[in-house]
């Protein structure tokens, strides 16, 4: 009982705001951080699209055990991974009960764990990829590689309101807790409390979109007193941002090493391959 | 003379208004000129602004009558980014005028944008300028709200326009960093030649800073004045609810009509004269038979930053607060005020030691149990609107907790704070001293034993703050503890019979009034200003200080038949 009550303080929307934050933000000393963007997309572009025409075990689990370490050298938060595992656990588990269910049998496993197995090295290179650019270099990254500057300058944005909505969020939830009342009993497995909290944060969102709304005023004729528009249209903007972005041979380093990886990777499987066949 | 801004027979109504909020506007300001704008809450202070920087015409489309020009540009025919290459203009709201992660990249975000290619040394040199040149790389949310506001100013000064205006700039600063900023702002004006426009409800800054005042009343105005004649003008003022400084003020009170005393430094001189001096006295409060109401064993309180270091808010507190105590908290922006106030409300648990309220341990209780008794007041009214109508916010704790007609309560605080009218309206939509008044008909309905109030004075015209006044007044007689947060000496002086000051994270002081403001160090440590009644008591060495004005004029006079007799 005293152990879901300390679960309840623990998880507070105070504690997700900065497992978020820190991963849309505060990951850029890392290794990986450092990357020019473009290097990192190229890398991306291996790393998270390719695992889906690969079958064979050795080279996926290969490629899993590289992407496990890239996403430990981007330092990422726990909150985030652990989100990811439970949704590749229930996505898995879900599918092996619905096939035992219709008739299926153990055999089902192998083809499902390859499937886990593909998802995983692409959600960690995700993670590895989105966590270690901050906003301004990914909306630089994407600027770099041909997408308009409206879409680039929404992302950052984007990230610059995640703290505000987080915060109003915080305070609505507060002020309904504040002014509201819990229920008497707990009931079995304290699903009372379960479903009058997660009414709560359903109902925060309302009282947050209409704030949010007039804020966002503010910011928008902000941005018209600071160029904003005009920027869109000026190719003098565009030279200006791309010039802050260098490739060194710490950029060349990383695409070698992780070259050289993957050829290995696919040298080996050819001779196991040849050994057992 | 060469006039900068030049309004010439502006009238403006806003999109679905009826009365026009701007009516035969005409202002001109001259180059070099540190103007303050005052006015009534909905005078069109904050419109008139917008018209010079053009988002008026073009970002509100209203029915637009008449001409402005800006260093020699048409408003209406130049495009806002256009202007704003001559004009700066500093938010009320200014958090929402900060659009980029961190401090440097923000303050280059208008260079940048204008495709200058020295935006970064720009930048730097702006933020060289307002200070904040340590704070490059921090994370703009996690900067303290003076902070914010200079890198508002510093994304403006970047692009090194002509004129800058700001809208309130020092609302919701201590006073320590309420002069930093205005010292800023001085030096802008004098070693940089900017002309600087404010919107400004503290008439003490405005007697310390400005050059010149234009009064405006109902969208039109009234009068521009040099500084001193503008605050002398104590009946005209009264009339469109500002508040003269407090030494004009006393001076008016005592019978003088001419030269009067608008700052501190006058006010000593106009004073001094007649003035005997006796030794000055103060005393203790006594706590020792009193029943507490709240009390807070070794507590210490921490948060997670976003890259996971600690951040240290409450370190070791150890007090207890009495039923029927009128307790002021004081400190800096950031000293921990608001955090010692949630952990009373149970919304937040301390890392280590106790807080017990009523008798009891919050560590057990919920938020939802403890809003039986405790009932905070945001900073920011719009924090606790969570329904669509100023009815429903004020009636949503009483129907959660299914009392008996409760209807009945709910019409009579509304009358009470003067809402019935407004009453089916969304609070969101309200002006400033209307959303002020909301939230503490919210808080009256709870009819709580501790309430709690975080900077209700902040932003408030003369006839909101006199509401608040005979709110707080009213409520001592049902209400055990009322502690109030704040910044306004004047409100500390005149309401509280305790004083706890509070310095990075610790307790520094705890007493009454006197104590605190008679002890400069103190003040000075913790950024507190002393309101200008008082302050001019000491400097005239009065027996004992002064908290208002009218106890001033008491002391005053007595002091004045000592020396005659």
């Amino acid at each position: 009982m005293d152990y879901v009550k300390s679960m309840i303080d623990k998880l507070n929307v105070e504690q997700i705001k900065i497992e978020l934050m820190n991963t849309a933000y505060a990951n850029d000393n890392t290794y990986i951080a450092r990357i020019d963007p473009r290097i990192l997309f190229i890398w991306y572009g291996f790393f998270g699209v390719v695992p889906w025409f690969i079958h064979n075990e050795v080279i996926l689990f290969g490629m899993l055990a590289a992407t496990i370490v890239t996403t430990i050298m981007t330092k990422v938060s726990k909150l985030i991974l652990f989100i990811l595992i439970l949704g590749l656990l229930g996505q898995g588990g879900y599918l092996l009960i619905a096939s035992l269910f219709f008739g299926g049998d153990i055999a089902v496993l192998q083809p499902l764990l390859m499937l886990t197995v593909k998802l995983a090295v692409i959600s960690l290179a995700s993670i590895t990829v989105f966590s270690s650019m901050g906003p301004e270099k990914l909306s630089i990254g994407l600027l770099s590689v041909g997408i308009p500057g409206q879409v680039s300058f929404s992302i950052s944005y984007g990230y610059r309101m995640l703290p505000l909505l987080l915060e109003e969020y915080n305070h609505v939830f507060m002020s309904y807790r504040l002014r509201g009342r819990a229920p008497d009993k707990k009931g079995f497995l304290y699903w009372r409390y379960a479903a009058y909290f997660i009414k709560l944060a359903v109902l925060s969102f309302y009282p947050l979109l209409l704030s949010t709304a007039k804020r966002a005023r503010t910011t928008i004729e902000a941005l018209e007193t600071k160029g904003s528009k005009n920027a869109f249209k000026n190719p003098i903007v565009k030279k200006l941002k791309l010039s802050t972005l260098s490739i060194n041979w710490n950029d060349y380093l990383f695409l070698t090493v992780s070259g050289l990886y993957v050829i290995a990777l696919f040298v080996t499987n050819n001779y196991l391959t040849k050994e057992f066949f | 003379m060469n006039p900068v801004i030049n309004v010439q027979d502006v009238t403006f109504t806003y999109p679905n208004e009826e009365e026009p909020i701007l009516r035969n506007m005409n202002v001109s300001v001259n180059k070099g000129e540190f103007l303050a704008v005052i006015g009534g809450n909905g005078s069109g202070k904050s419109t008139l602004c917008k018209l010079m920087n053009g988002l008026i015409p073009h970002y509100y489309t209203g029915d637009f009558d008449g001409t402005a020009s800006v260093n020699g540009l048409d408003v209406a025919t130049s495009s806002v980014a256009e202007l704003s290459g001559h004009i700066g203009y500093v938010y009320q709201d200014f958090e929402n005028q900060l659009v980029q992660a961190r401090v440097l990249e923000d303050a280059a975000f208008a260079p940048l944008h204008f495709g200058l290619a020295d935006y970064m040394e720009r930048a730097r040199e702006a933020l060289q300028l307002v200070g904040l040149d340590n704070y490059e790389e921090e994370f703009v949310w996690q900067l303290s709200g003076g902070q914010k506001h200079l890198l508002a100013l510093a994304g403006c000064l970047a692009l090194n326009p002509d004129i800058i205006i700001l809208d309130e700039p020092i609302a919701q600063l201590d006073p320590y960093h309420a002069r930093k900023m205005y010292d800023v702002l001085k030096k802008l004006h004098e070693h940089y030649h900017k002309t600087i426009i404010v919107i400004e409800h503290h008439t003490e800054f405005i007697a310390d800073y400005c050059s010149t005042v234009l009064l405006l009343d109902k969208g039109q105005a009234v009068w521009k004045r040099p500084v001193k004649e503008a605050l002398t003008a104590i009946d005209e003022l009264t009339k469109c609810n500002i508040y003269p400084p407090q030494v004009t003020q006393a001076a008016y009170e005592l019978g003088g009509r001419t030269s009067l005393p608008i700052t501190l430094k006058e006010a000593d001189d106009y004073f001094t004269e007649r003035i005997r001096h006796k030794e000055p006295q103060s005393g203790q409060p006594d706590f020792s038979k009193k029943e507490p109401a709240a009390s807070f064993q070794d507590v210490t309180f921490s948060y997670k930053t976003v890259d996971r270091s600690y951040n240290h808010i409450l370190e070791d507190i150890n007090v207890t607060f009495y039923k029927g105590e009128k307790v002021a908290l004081v400190g800096n922006n950031g000293a921990g005020k608001s955090t010692l106030m949630r952990l009373l409300t149970g919304f937040r648990k301390p890392a280590s030691g106790t807080v017990d309220v009523m008798g009891r341990s919050t560590s057990k209780l919920s938020p939802e149990q403890l809003a039986d008794c405790v009932t905070y007041i945001y900073q920011n009214p719009e924090q606790m609107f969570i329904e669509d109508s100023v009815r429903k916010d004020v009636e949503f704790f009483l129907k959660a907790r299914k009392r008996d007609g409760y209807e009945k309560k709910v019409d009579q605080i509304l009358e009470l704070f003067n809402l019935t009218d407004l009453q089916h309206k969304d609070s969101r939509l309200m002006s400033g001293g209307q959303q002020r008044r909301a939230s503490l008909a919210i808080g009256a309905a709870m009819d709580p034993s501790i309430i709690l109030l975080d900077e209700p004075t902040a932003n408030l015209d003369i006839g909101t703050r006199k509401q608040l006044t005979k709110f707080i007044d009213q409520l001592e007689n049902h209400t055990e503890l009322v502690m109030i947060a704040t910044h306004d000496m004047q409100l500390v002086s005149e309401w509280s019979t305790r004083v706890v000051v509070m310095n990075q994270g610790e307790i520094i002081y705890d007493g009454d009034k006197e104590g605190l403001f008679s002890n400069m160090f103190l003040m000075r440590k913790a950024g507190i200003v002393p309101p200008q009644i008082v302050e001019l008591s000491h400097r005239l060495d009065f027996s004992r200080a002064a908290y208002s004005i009218e106890s001033f004029v008491e002391l005053y006079q007595e002091e004045e038949v000592a020396w005659i007799t």
